[in-house]
């Protein structure tokens, strides 16, 4: 039997790195202090927290993905970081899925509990083994759920790597950059420190900016208005890097006629919860938007473009928050649908000539049930739309995902095994790529700089807005 | 004893006969046809099954069922004290629909690239569980309903069928071997239950002929295995197939909540459908 | 480390091309993370404007300043911002302005 070759491991060794949770601890952040944002302690004995939080936290699914597995390797190659490593065999699911459960049987399932080395069931060590486990999960994963959708079994892999994700988080054993956005998200309500003077002047500045460009005195970006339509809810990123996004959705907004408001706490639909598998964090920063509906009497929620935000506002942050769906919840994609299907907005596609195709982001598309809807809307609004292959449910993450962003030392097996994306990218031949993810705006552009692909990332928004019609009439009118 | 047509004594016909012809004189003869015909029906008619056949065909069985029916309760009991998870959102699709076409996953290879892009993996995985029924039914034909097995071309479906799983057991023990990426996740329980179920198969083949007044020993053997497998499948992997229904369930209620499952299938206009077109990266 | 090296100047970046000792930089160094990192050739007045504001508002207040401050005091709207440097004030800007990389995931 001719052996194949095996490639050095991937998994990055990256040690625990706790000097931001040392000054958030001097600091006396109200976060850490009550104890919702953990920190590492050395002296403690993790091993033994980490197996009494595996015994308390884990849930029927989470179990039978433990136990269903019959490592059959289906799950290998529809992971992008195998099927870039093809001959790294720590890259695929199967084993990435098998750190968590082995950890499983030895303590809580009754084979590996009586004959641990049958099923090579085994219990962390120390916190070097903990360490170790961070990196797997937080560092060869984006959680995309690719793997799952694969799988003959149904064995939910992402889900197991975000549940183990948790238990680390609640012993402070996380990389650097997720500590920060929890604890920011923790402090401030949103994920980048935004400040509420910072949130409100830009909203302010957006609004003479779009009142400017389009000559009318009665175009509005309302905050804290009570019984509208909907209740707009948007990414940080949004008022830290661009808000051109929101001047593009007043625009639309006002020619749809709609009667909305942005919340003046409350407007983060973002949630780190979903990355750091930390549900008091995602209840709590879900819970602030869910408020701020009820608090407004808002008709429903309107999420701005954003994957795990998506994800998490509409579905999982009902679960975390505890909190009953009263009002309907939605992308800002489906209400664009729904003006174009309803005629209250006229659009142009001859203004978005270059060839677009569609990146379904994996919370959106796997995760969230969107798949359709982007792609009529970009058919009403683009000239040339292409589909990239495979596409829909079967789409390659960006490879950005998970939380991955904010990871820095994971970075560059990222972009080596963002190589597939690179790939399909060029073979559509598109020059704009459109997605519907603030993520994936970044996951998309830094694997468009790091491959020399000749694309743009854009939006939906982003199309419908250039692609707008503005009524003559209206000008006139209203001005 | 004798039929009174100066025929030769059996038993010095069949000690002639060496080690492997008498092996496939056991798998694959029958009564009614051949040389040895007379002396068949001789033997045939003064044997009598012995206490040990007939406990392991019965007894032993029942027995290890119903060890197997308590594991397997407790095992779900255990299950089903586990948590479950809460929904409180308004549904986008329906759950229900998408527990049944999650269900439906090993019947639908068109659903998932994985099946799609290995059509030859999905087939091995059929032929091995098909020889699994097989062997599954024979050890419920052959003490109840043994006329079954008089029918020449049952017992070669029976027998091709698990002939067909006993060589993709092979084929799946040497790629467990081969590939380094299993290798590395495979247990003691992989390869040892994979090892067995080979031997399984290669039992069953010549227990299906149901033969027992040439030899009871293949039958005994069958139906030692198979109690065998009865205690220690709900310990072993080979219990997967309690899990299926369960992780599959909890998938589709899920995915199909949220109008994940089942997929939309729509062909765009250039004739492709959609999420198809899955390239191979090697 | 990673690094950008031209002409004898060695710049010390994280994997982003971010620095990492922004306490390191000059207006020399501006000119190469402009070329390596945002495709700039030569960088004109407007550049200068938004990086000088943004390197005095880092050293006086440990930060970077909010997008609307850097288009209030340069005077200049966002898009010309993102024309100007195609990453965008926080990835681009802000880079050649020496400053660390922001957090957030996004």
């Amino acid at each position: 039997m001719r052996r194949k070759k095996i490639q050095a491991s991937g998994i990055v060794n990256a040690p625990l790195e706790t000097k931001s949770q040392v000054k958030a601890r001097q600091d006396n952040l109200g976060s850490v202090a009550e104890g919702r944002l953990r920190t590492y302690d050395p002296s403690a004995d993790n091993v033994r927290k980490f197996l009494d939080l595996l015994a308390a936290k884990i849930t029927r699914p989470l179990v039978v993905s433990l136990t269903a597995c019959v490592h059959c390797g289906m799950c290998a190659e529809s992971c992008h970081y195998f099927l870039v490593r093809p001959d790294d065999p720590t890259m695929t699911p199967v084993y990435k899925a098998d750190q968590i459960r082995r950890i499983f049987k030895r303590h809580l399932d009754w084979t590996g509990r009586v004959i641990p080395w049958w099923v090579h069931a085994r219990r962390p060590k120390d916190d070097e083994d903990l360490n170790r486990l961070k990196n797997i999960v937080f560092g060869t994963c984006s959680a995309c759920r690719r793997c799952t959708l694969n799988c003959p079994m149904g064995v939910d892999t992402a889900l197991l790597v975000r549940f183990t994700r948790g238990l680390l988080t609640e012993l402070g054993i996380v990389p650097e950059g997720v500590f920060n956005v929890s604890r920011d998200q923790w402090e401030t309500g949103n994920q980048m420190a935004v400040t509420e003077a910072d949130y409100l002047e830009t909203l302010e500045w957006m609004k003479e900016e779009v009142q400017v460009e389009l000559g009318i005195a009665d175009v509005d970006i309302p905050v804290d208005k009570p019984d509208c339509d909907f209740l707009y809810t948007i990414n940080p990123r949004e008022i830290k890097f661009d808000p051109r996004s929101i001047a593009n959705a007043a625009k639309v907004f006002h020619f749809a006629g709609e009667s909305w408001t942005l919340p003046r706490w409350g407007w983060d639909q973002t949630n780190f919860g979903l990355y750091s598998g930390d549900d008091a964090l995602g209840g709590y920063v879900a819970r602030n938007v869910y408020e701020a509906a009820e608090r407004l009497r808002a008709g429903r929620i309107v999420i701005s473009e954003c994957g795990h935000g998506y994800r998490s506002t509409r579905w999982e942050g009902y679960n975390w928050a505890g909190f009953d769906q009263k009002i309907p919840t939605e992308s800002v994609v489906v209400t664009l649908e729904r003006y174009l299907q309803e005629g209250r907005i006229k659009v142009d596609p001859s203004r978005n000539p270059e060839p677009v195709t569609f990146h379904d982001s994996c919370n959106i598309a796997r995760s969230g049930g969107l798949v359709e809807e982007p792609r009529r809307v970009l058919k009403k609004v683009c000239a040339d739309f292409r589909e990239m292959v495979p596409n829909r449910t079967e789409n390659y993450c960006c490879t950005g995902g998970g939380g991955l962003l904010s990871m820095v030392e994971y970075r560059p097996l990222r972009l080596e095994v963002a190589r597939i994306k690179a790939d399909q990218l060029r073979a559509t031949g598109a020059k704009l790529v459109c997605t519907m993810c603030h993520n994936c705006i970044d996951g998309l552009t830094d694997v468009i700089k790091h491959y020399k692909l000749d694309l743009r990332v854009v939006q939906v928004l982003d199309l419908v807005s250039k692609a707008l019609v503005v009524p003559s009439g209206e000008m006139a009118a209203r001005s | 004893m004798g039929s009174g047509r100066g025929s030769v004594p059996a038993d010095i016909l069949l000690a002639d006969l060496g080690l492997v012809p008498r092996l496939c004189y056991n798998i694959f003869s029958f009564p009614s046809k051949g040389i040895y015909c007379e002396a068949e029906v001789i033997i045939q008619l003064s044997w009598i099954m012995s206490d040990t056949l007939k406990l392991f065909e019965n007894e032993l069985q029942i027995g290890a069922l119903l060890f197997l029916t308590i594991v397997y309760t407790i095992r779900i009991i255990w299950l089903l004290r586990f948590k479950a998870r809460e929904e409180r959102t308004h549904a986008e699709g329906s759950a229900s629909r998408g527990v049944g076409y999650s269900l439906m996953n090993i019947a639908m290879p068109w659903a998932m690239e994985s099946t799609r892009r290995k059509p030859g993996f999905y087939a091995q995985f059929v032929i091995f569980h098909l020889g699994v029924a097989a062997a599954i039914a024979a050890t419920f034909i052959i003490p109840y309903a043994p006329r079954l097995f008089e029918i020449r071309a049952v017992v070669r479906v029976f027998q091709g069928s698990m002939g067909a799983a006993f060589i993709v057991g092979i084929f799946r023990f040497a790629r467990r071997l081969r590939t380094p990426a299993l290798r590395l996740v495979s247990t003691a329980d992989d390869y040892i239950s994979l090892l067995l179920m080979i031997l399984f198969f290669a039992a069953g083949v010549m227990a299906v002929p149901n033969t027992p007044w040439k030899s009871e020993w293949p039958l005994i053997f069958f139906f030692g295995l198979t109690a065998f497998f009865l205690v220690y499948v709900p310990f072993s992997k080979i219990g997967h197939y309690l899990y299926y229904p369960f992780a599959r369930y909890f998938l589709g209620k899920t995915l199909g909540h949220r109008g994940v499952m089942p997929r939309q299938r729509r062909l765009i206009r250039d004739g492709t459908e959609d999420g198809q077109g899955s390239r191979s990266w090697h | 480390m990673p690094s950008i090296e031209k002409d004898g100047t060695l710049i010390r970046v994280n994997d982003e091309g971010f620095m990492a000792c922004p306490e390191e930089w000059t207006p020399r160094i501006a000119g190469i993370l402009a070329k390596a990192e945002e495709n700039i050739d030569t960088l004109t007045e407007e550049h200068w404007a938004i990086v000088n504001f943004i390197r005095a508002h880092y050293e006086e207040n440990g930060l970077a300043p909010m997008v609307r401050k850097m288009c209030q005091n340069t005077g200049f709207s966002l898009k010309k911002i993102y024309e100007l440097f195609p990453s965008g004030p926080a990835k681009g800007a802000c880079k050649v302005a020496g400053l660390p990389k922001p957090d957030g995931c996004v």
